[in-house]
């Protein structure tokens, strides 16, 4: 009866390594665009205890998830309405950085779709970002965000983000 | 000798009064405690904390407020009700607004009144007035019209608007 039990538990913990193996050489593609967006929202982040040395370090990991020729249309006060390109969003977070003390961005959801080919998926997020100003004024943001990814060589990247409504 | 034996093994007062005199009742009572709790505080009330004004004065920023969500299980949403509406990406984040438009009706503000179908609402709940103008807006079949009631900033500053029903998830409770 010893035995067997012992065999049972052997072949479970076989079957569980098993699965954990073929789910790590092959990862879902939603967990792989959740994990890539979250690590996004961290690089664009900063606090003012953070060095300007470990800033340029987050900031630098950034274009990695950024198409070259991204699109992004917000409905957000003080940001310009639409940004062209890779170059422009990171404009846009060089100054950030100038102005704000802070600024901290979280994607508390995410709603996944992929295309049936699996090359493309458009993602619904619910940003939300703390903003610290260099006067000392605080304000937080929140912002439905619809994004299109495709899929590169070395994950996903974001090719186009847009400012959607759940009250229209 | 039995009288050591004893003393050993019976419970001191500490062990009694952290898991009772009967350990296994005590965990069989814990699990049950904590599965109710799940169940309650998921799916039937949902603890919410409120962030942002635009609901000032009827629910102050950092208040805790419970969803309920069965309160449309027998009924649909009506007017007046404030409730919590989940976001398109997901649930963590909830707008809670008062419904002041029912499917198939107009919603319209002029100086500030809110007009349903052309017709003025009393709205003794808004305690701070606004000067919102808004041509008539129809609300869809499956649609709700929502407002905040604090109405002290800009219009196009205040989240408010057309909600698919299937997106209000309940009534707020107190």
């Amino acid at each position: 009866m010893k035995e067997w039990t012992i065999r049972i538990l052997l072949v479970a913990a076989l079957a569980a390594l098993g699965i954990w193996g073929w789910r790590t050489l092959h990862p879902d593609p939603e967990q792989v665009i959740r994990r890539q967006l979250q690590e996004m929202a961290k690089a664009a982040s900063f606090t003012a205890e953070q060095g300007l040395a470990a800033q340029a370090w987050y900031a630098s990991s950034l274009p990695e998830f950024l198409a070259l020729d991204i699109e992004v249309t917000l409905r957000v006060p003080g940001v310009p309405a639409t940004l062209s390109g890779r170059d422009e969003v990171m404009q846009l977070l060089t100054v950030s950085r100038r102005v704000c003390r802070s600024l901290r961005l979280r994607l508390p959801d995410l709603k996944i779709s992929l295309a049936p080919d699996r090359t493309m998926a458009e993602v619904y997020a619910t940003g939300e970002a703390d903003v610290t100003y260099a006067s000392g004024e605080k304000a937080s943001f929140l912002q439905e965000l619809r994004l299109r990814l495709v899929k590169v060589k070395q994950g996903w990247i974001v090719q186009q983000v847009e400012t959607v409504k759940t009250l229209t | 000798m039995a009288t050591s034996n004893e003393a050993k093994t019976a419970p001191g007062w500490g062990q009694r009064a952290l898991i009772g005199r009967h350990p296994r009742r005590t965990l069989v009572r814990i699990i049950l405690l904590a599965i109710t709790s799940l169940i309650l505080f998921r799916y039937v009330l949902l603890p919410v904390r409120v962030s942002g004004g635009s609901m000032l004065p009827t629910y102050k920023e950092n208040g805790v407020n419970f969803v309920n969500r069965l309160a449309y299980l027998f009924h649909e949403p009506r007017r007046g009700d404030v409730v919590a509406v989940r976001l398109l990406a997901g649930a963590h984040r909830l707008y809670l607004k008062r419904i002041v438009g029912l499917p198939g009706e107009t919603v319209a503000f002029h100086h500030g009144r809110l007009l349903i179908n052309g017709q003025p609402l009393a709205e003794p709940y808004v305690k701070f007035p606004c000067d919102w103008n808004q041509n008539p807006v129809p609300v869809g079949p499956d649609q709700y019209y929502l407002v905040g009631d604090n109405r002290d900033n800009p219009r196009e500053g205040h989240e408010q608007g057309r909600a698919a029903r299937a997106l209000i998830i309940g009534k707020v409770l107190l």
